[in-house]
């Protein structure tokens, strides 16, 4: 199964090189608590969220799910909006493994990208794994959205316009709360971005494999990362497509989605796989697989050509999608 | 685990800072990026705007902070730091800094090192700009240099070292310092080792077609006057590519009437030809033959053209027509030559003899 991995991008791999020493391939278990006391979640805190003024940013606590603790929301506004009414809402749900990260962490993406569109941005942080397995994170992340859609005007959002958007283990959190909406009957958001999804437990297509030990979040962390969400469970017959969403059945009556992923990184094909089953079940979607890049590679390298690209396609597919 | 490394971001100016400059452009180099992505790599880790204005070669090229490109038209301020790509030369990386601002070492890292690469990659893929440093020339042609002094001034020169199939030649011309250049890698139907001409070849076979995309050296390119050009050799075997370039350059003449011959010599192309030069002395006592052949010229001044054209031309009708003479006029030329040097010069031998002569009368000279 083994097979040389594609080379990275030349300006991604020298990114690589300067961040090695703050990120490795591999994560296990015992990794976890001393990732997130470190460094790279100490930067989220100290970002500008207002975007140099552009954004009023506020935290709500709001109803969790039933019989379970409240649920922090980080809301931004636009301090100026160009138009009146109702903005599009872009709900963020943030990435880290499931096992790592807040509210903070990889919003500011959401909010340039609402700084764009003119939009108000949620993110919203929810229980992590493994002191709190599935169903916990997606429960939380459900709970932010029928709060988000019950109180669009509050925050001058527009419930008719919520867009779901997340990377990694946000990503997967995203097609998630996508099913779970449908089957529940609830909000309906109009689209879904999910860049570099983390979408299937069983870990073990052909680019898992291609990729151990190589780049960023490699088959190791994925194990680490999907065991500490559904335990003994992973892999095995019994795993909720609400967990992991590559193991829906159904993939009809979703929203339209666009999905990326980098051709050097373990998601690779798991996502490319997704992409085609919702054709397949009659759906709307657009992929990207960027050549070259490692996973999550806009975000640790953002000035790099094709970071620029992807962001370009990102903001481009947003305008698309609400006709803007 | 998107993000939670945080995002690159210009660096800060420690003692670390230096050495991730170091890494970020070696693996720019190792992935043989472009021009873009080393400008862009300057202005991402410097924390400013960063351009490279090649005049020469019409490249600029201007990135900002944040990775995007935005091209400029008005000139560099004089004041921003820069690395000039060529001494003294018109192009260079420069840092859009303001004046206020303290010079700072990871400023001055991030240009050499970028600049360093750039020059690669305009070398490799917009062909070179003849304009080596004499120092750094001196310093790779010395072969009781240090190896690794020997490498560092071949990267700076533009030679690929981490590439082992690099090779390159010496140029030596006669009254200034020597030139290294890059061989092409890959010499078509040519084939082994045999020297890729850039000017007449002095054997006379068919010219072998440029290679692409290694930058060959052109005509234009090449100095003027007399010059010897060694075998093309791995970067570190260039002192004896610049020994041979030596003697070639021995062989060589002004290609004028007095002084007739051929301007370029291959050391590749002479063959056993060359183990005259250890036996013919430079400023010794010349060989009889020579001596004949400078006591005729003295009575004859067309003597040695017309010589040159028989030795050098496959028939005596080819030399006619290279001297711009009629047959006949030849004919009675040689006659008269024959006569004065007191061999002839139309049998084989006498041909082979004279063609000696003629060799050792350049390898004679002080």
């Amino acid at each position: 199964m083994t097979s040389v991995p594609p080379p990275f991008d030349p300006e991604l791999a020298a990114a690589l090189e300067l961040i090695k020493e703050f990120i490795s391939p591999g994560m296990s278990p015992e990794d976890i608590e001393e990732i997130r006391r470190g460094p790279m979640i100490l930067q989220s805190m100290q970002m500008d969220l207002t975007l140099d003024g552009a954004f009023d940013i506020e935290d709500r606590e709001v109803a969790g799910p039933v019989g379970e603790p409240a649920v922090t929301l980080l809301i931004g506004r636009p301090t100026a909006p160009a138009t009146t009414g109702p903005l599009p809402v872009i709900y963020h749900v943030h990435g880290g493994g499931m096992v790592l990260g807040d509210r903070r962490v990889g919003v500011t993406g959401a909010l340039e990208y609402a700084r764009e569109l003119d939009a108000v941005v949620v993110s919203v942080e929810y229980r992590l794994a493994p002191e709190h397995p599935h169903p916990a994170p997606i429960e939380d992340v459900y709970a932010g959205l029928l709060w988000t859609a019950e109180h669009a005007k509050e925050i001058g959002g527009d419930p008719e316009r919520i867009i779901v958007m997340g990377a990694s283990a946000g990503g997967g959190l995203c097609a998630a709360l996508a099913l779970l909406t449908r089957d529940r009957g609830g909000p309906r958001p109009i689209g879904q971005l999910l860049l570099c999804p983390m979408l299937d437990d069983r870990n073990d297509t052909p680019s898992a494999h291609q990729m151990a030990g190589v780049g960023v979040w490699d088959r190791t962390a994925n194990e680490t990362g999907w065991t500490a969400l559904l335990g003994d469970r992973r892999g095995g017959p019994d795993v909720s497509p609400y967990a992991a969403p590559a193991r829906a059945e159904d993939l009809t009556g979703l929203p339209p989605a666009f999905l990326d992923v980098g051709s050097a990184e373990t998601f690779r094909d798991e996502v490319v796989t997704y992409a085609s089953r919702l054709w397949q079940a009659g759906g709307v979607a657009e992929l990207h697989v960027w050549p070259g890049g490692f996973h999550g590679f806009d975000g640790f390298a953002p000035q790099a050509a094709l970071s620029q690209a992807a962001r370009a396609a990102h903001l481009a597919w947003l305008r698309r999608l609400l006709g803007s | 685990m998107k993000e939670l490394a945080g995002r690159l971001t210009a660096l800060d100016p420690d003692a670390g800072a230096a050495v991730q400059v170091i890494g970020y452009f070696d693996r720019l180099a190792e992935s043989r990026a472009g021009l873009e992505a080393l400008v862009r790599g300057a202005a991402v880790l410097a924390g400013c705007p960063a351009r490279l204005v090649d005049a020469e070669r019409r490249v600029r090229v201007r990135v900002e902070a944040d990775g995007t490109r935005r091209d400029s038209e008005s000139p560099p301020d004089p004041s921003w730091p820069s690395f000039a790509l060529t001494p003294g030369g018109a192009s260079a990386l420069w840092l859009e800094r303001t004046a206020e601002a303290a010079p700072s070492v990871v400023d001055a890292v991030i240009l050499e090192r970028a600049a360093g690469v750039v020059r690669l990659v305009l070398d490799r893929t917009r062909g070179r700009v003849p304009a080596d440093d004499p120092e750094l020339v001196e310093t790779l042609l010395d072969a009781t240099a240090p190896e690794q002094a020997r490498l560092h001034a071949a990267r700076r020169l533009g030679l690929d070292v981490a590439d082992p199939a690099t090779r390159a030649r010496v140029v030596a011309p006669l009254d200034r310092p020597p030139r290294v250049v890059v061989a092409p890698r890959d010499t078509g139907t040519c084939g082994g080792g045999r020297p890729v001409s850039v000017a007449p070849h002095p054997d006379g076979g068919p010219q072998p077609a440029p290679a692409h995309p290694q930058p060959l050296p052109t005509d234009t390119e090449l100095p003027a006057g007399r010059l010897g050009i060694g075998p093309a050799v791995p970067v570190l075997d260039l002192p004896r590519s610049w020994a041979a370039a030596r003697t070639a350059l021995r062989f060589t003449a002004d290609g004028t009437a007095q002084d007739p011959g051929e301007r370029i010599v291959y050391a590749d192309a002479l063959g056993g030809i060359v183990l005259l030069a250890d036996l013919v002395a430079p400023g010794a006592e010349p060989p009889p033959d020579v001596h004949d052949l400078e006591a005729a010229a003295a009575n004859a001044p067309w003597l040695l053209a017309t010589l040159n054209a028989v030795a050098a031309t496959p028939s005596l009708r080819a030399a006619a027509t290279e001297i711009n003479v009629h047959h006949s006029t030849l004919q009675d030329r040689l006659t008269h030559a024959e006569s004065l040097l007191g061999w002839p010069v139309r049998t084989p031998q006498g041909r082979l003899r004279l063609q000696l002569a003629l060799t050792m009368r350049h390898l004679a000279r002080p």
